[in-house]
């Protein structure tokens, strides 16, 4: 059976809205007060207390932590705001090595 | 008294602190340098006004200053993808950071009294502005090389020691205001 190109479409943009390929990283930083990288993951993600928290040792224990997930756009976005509150973010292939 | 109390929260919104002259003085200094340091960054190569008032500059190489380069990381560890993001992204990064930057000076001077109160946004600002300023602090007392204690018992004449009390004070002062904006008692009671 021939697709339709706007089913092929379709099974395309599904494929990137359910797999999340790209990844946003945070860098361990001797300046950053640990509240201060827990209040930021709050702010800009929205995550509780309790995982802003986890997050946060994350980084502090293994030197950095994945913080968020999805499309290239998306991660770019987090960076930016990243960048702009001082923390230290990259982002990258969710399929390459950390 | 007032010098050691830092931020505390007054009702739902309202961020209240009360600085000495001297604090304030310091406070719209370090401001005022950081926000030069940014806009010296800008002065060269941003030329075309089309391209700067939608954000796009020439700068895709990271800065040579190191402070800079702290307050301007790359996003990326390759070369070519870091040098795309930052073309298109590093004037409107730099224009938020002068932004909380100007919150601490405007906000201050217009203080001669010394008390401050701000609002959730303005608080965000200045926690932003505030660790600019230790990050920029930071790559001048070199706190990744040294240790705690290394830093804690720089000599007397070192002229590094008064830098340090800058950058504890302002530590004390941003986890101050932290507490103040996570203290959710307030909602928890109901």
């Amino acid at each position: 059976m021939v697709k339709t190109k706007s089913k092929i479409e379709e099974e395309i943009q599904a494929i990137f809205n359910s797999d999340k390929p790209w990844v946003t990283i945070v860098w361990d930083d001797p300046v950053n007060l640990m509240t201060y990288v827990t209040y930021v993951f709050m702010e800009l993600f929205g995550y509780s207390k309790e995982r802003a928290t986890e997050l946060m040792l994350k980084v502090h224990n293994d030197g950095k932590a994945i913080v968020s997930t999805g499309s290239r756009e998306e991660m770019e976005h987090d960076v930016a705001r990243l960048h702009e509150f001082g923390l230290w973010a990259t982002l990258q292939r969710g399929d390459q090595a950390l | 008294m007032s010098e050691h109390a830092g931020f505390t929260r007054h009702g739902d919104n309202a961020f209240v602190a009360q600085f000495s002259e001297s604090e304030r003085e310091v406070l719209i200094n370090l401001a005022g340098q950081i926000i030069e340091l940014l806009s010296e960054r800008a002065d060269h190569g941003d030329d075309d006004p089309l391209a700067v008032m939608v954000g796009i500059t020439s700068h895709d190489s990271p800065p040579d200053d190191e402070v800079l380069l702290r307050l301007l990381p790359n996003a990326y560890a390759d070369g070519v993808d870091a040098a795309e993001f930052r073309r298109y992204t590093e004037s409107v990064l730099r224009n938020k950071k002068k932004a909380h930057a100007m919150s601490i000076r405007v906000l201050l001077k217009s203080a001669s009294d010394g008390g401050i109160e701000l609002d959730h946004e303005n608080a965000n600002a200045w926690l932003g502005a505030i660790n600019d300023i230790r990050l920029a602090l930071g790559v001048r007392l070199k706190v990744e090389e040294r240790s705690h204690d290394e830093l804690e018992l720089l000599a007397p004449d070192d002229p590094l020691r008064g830098v340090y009390a800058v950058y504890s004070w302002l530590g004390w002062l941003q986890e101050s205001l932290l507490q103040a904006l996570m203290d959710d008692s307030a909602n928890e009671v109901n």
